[in-house]
C-alpha cells in the first residue's frame, strides 16, 4: 500500500476510534470489522506455523483488550501503532499460553473402550465431565464466573442477571462470551 | 465457525460502547502528578521545618547537583511510568530516568570517594539510620498514591515496570524533600540509607505491580 493510502486509512480508523470513544456504536462496530482481517494477517505473520484457531484466539483477545483500554488511544497520534502494540502483547501472550499448554500435555494412546459394560462407562464419563466443568467454572475470573452462574446455572435472563449484579446487559454478554471461550479452551485441554 | 464467534464478539463489544473519558496527553498527566506530588512534599517539608543550614548547603555544588538529580529522576521516572501504560508509546521513554539516576548515583559515589580520601575509613560516618525508611515513606506517600491512581488508568501491559518506575518517581521526590529538612549529608549514609530506601521501595513495588495494577482483570 502506498504511504499516502496508508496514511489516509490510518486517519479514517483514527476518526472511527474517536467516534467510538464518544460512544458511537456504529462507528465502533465498523472499526472493529475493518481491523479484524488486518489483525488476522499480522498475527499470522508474527506467529507463523500455528493453526487458524490460535490466530483467531489472538484476534479475539486483541479486540477484547482494545475494548478494555480504548480510553488510552490519543486522537493526536496515529491509530495503527497503538493497535499494533496491543496485538503484539496479545500475540506474545498467546504464544506463551500455547507453550505452557504443550509443556504440560502428555500424548497418551486413545483407547476407544474402557469398559465392556457401556452404561458403566458412560456413567463414569458423565461424572468426570461434570467435575471437569465445575472445576473449569471455578477457575474463571470472578465476573465471568458470576455471569455463568446466573445466566447458565440459575438460568436467569440477561435483565434479571443485570439487576442482580449491577452490571450492564452488554457487560454481562461480554463476560459470558469470554467465559464460554475460556471454558471451551479448558475443557478441550482437559478432555 | 470461529469467524462467526469473532463477529458475535464485535457485536457485543460495539453494544457496550458507551462514551468514555480518553486519557489526557502524557505531558498533561505528568504535570498533574507533579502539581499534586510537589504540593504534598512542600506541605510535609513545611510541617517538619527547613533545616537551618539549607541556604549554605544549596550553595555547595555537590548538594545542589544531588538535589537536581533527585528531582530530575523523579520527573523522568514519572514520564516513563505513565508512558509505559500507553500502548504504542515510544520505548526510549522508559529509559529516560537512567540519565538523572546515573548522575545522582555517580555524584553520591564521587562524594563517598572524596570523603574516603579526606578522612580514611575511620573518619567516614556510618551508623544505622532507619529513620530514612519511614521518612521517605511519609514524604512520598501522597506522590505514590497519586501515581498509583494515575497508573491504574493506563493499560497494564508492563505492570512491574510501571509500578517500579512510578515508585522510583515518588521515592526520588521524597528523598529530594527529605534532604530539605533532614540534616544527614555524609555520602555513605545518604547512599546506603536514603538511596537504599529508594531502591527497596522501587523493587518491592515492582514485584507488587501485577496485583496493584490488575484493575480490569487479565490484561
Amino acid at each position: 500500500m502506498p504511504p499516502e493510502a496508508a496514511d489516509s486509512e490510518d486517519a479514517r480508523r483514527a476518526r472511527l476510534m474517536v467516534a467510538a470513544q464518544a460512544g458511537d456504536r456504529a462507528s465502533y462496530a465498523e472499526l472493529l470489522r475493518d481491523i479484524t482481517p488486518m489483525l488476522r494477517r499480522v498475527a499470522g505473520r508474527r506467529w507463523p506455523g500455528v493453526g487458524a484457531d490460535h490466530i483467531e484466539d489472538v484476534v479475539q483477545d486483541t479486540l477484547l483488550t482494545l475494548h478494555a483500554v480504548r480510553h488510552t488511544y490519543d486522537p493526536a497520534r496515529p491509530f495503527t501503532p497503538w493497535l499494533m502494540a496491543i496485538l503484539k502483547h496479545r500475540t506474545a501472550d498467546g504464544a506463551r499460553r500455547a507453550m505452557r499448554r504443550s509443556a504440560h500435555e502428555v500424548v497418551v494412546p486413545n483407547f476407544e473402550e474402557t469398559f465392556a459394560d457401556l452404561p458403566a462407562k458412560y456413567e463414569n464419563d458423565a461424572v468426570d465431565e461434570r467435575d471437569a466443568l465445575h472445576q473449569a467454572i471455578s477457575g474463571l475470573p470472578a465476573g465471568q464466573r458470576r455471569a455463568v452462574q446466573l445466566l447458565k446455572l440459575k438460568e436467569m435472563s440477561l435483565k434479571e442477571a443485570a439487576a442482580e449484579t449491577g452490571m450492564s446487559v452488554s457487560a454481562l454478554k461480554v463476560a459470558m462470551h469470554r467465559a464460554l471461550k475460556s471454558l471451551r479452551a479448558a475443557l478441550s485441554r482437559d478432555g | 465457525m470461529v469467524e462467526m464467534d469473532t463477529d458475535k464478539l464485535i457485536e457485543a463489544l460495539a453494544a457496550d460502547a458507551r462514551p468514555i473519558r480518553p486519557l489526557a496527553p502524557l505531558s498533561r498527566r505528568v504535570t498533574a502528578w507533579l502539581a499534586v506530588a510537589l504540593s504534598a512534599v512542600a506541605m510535609v517539608v513545611g510541617l517538619m521545618g527547613l533545616r537551618p543550614d539549607l541556604a549554605g548547603k544549596l550553595s555547595e555544588a555537590m548538594f545542589a547537583l544531588q538535589q537536581v538529580a533527585a528531582l530530575g529522576t523523579a520527573i523522568a521516572a514519572a514520564v516513563a511510568a505513565l508512558a509505559a501504560g500507553v500502548p504504542g508509546e515510544r520505548r526510549w521513554k522508559l529509559w529516560l530516568p537512567s540519565v538523572p539516576l546515573a548522575v545522582w548515583l555517580g555524584s553520591l559515589g564521587h562524594q563517598c570517594w572524596q570523603e574516603w580520601l579526606r578522612l580514611g575509613s575511620h573518619g567516614m560516618e556510618f551508623h544505622p539510620d532507619f529513620a530514612c525508611v519511614p521518612g521517605i515513606a511519609m514524604v512520598g506517600l501522597v506522590p505514590a498514591v497519586a501515581m498509583v491512581v494515575m497508573l491504574r488508568r493506563g493499560a497494564p501491559f508492563h505492570p512491574r515496570t510501571m509500578m517500579a518506575l512510578g515508585t522510583l518517581a515518588a521515592a526520588a521526590l521524597a528523598d529530594f524533600g527529605l534532604r530539605l529538612f533532614h540534616a544527614a549529608d555524609a555520602a555513605l549514609m545518604v547512599l546506603v540509607w536514603q538511596m537504599g530506601t529508594v531502591v527497596l521501595f522501587t523493587a518491592v513495588a515492582g514485584l507488587a505491580g501485577p496485583t496493584v495494577l490488575a484493575a480490569r482483570g487479565r490484561m
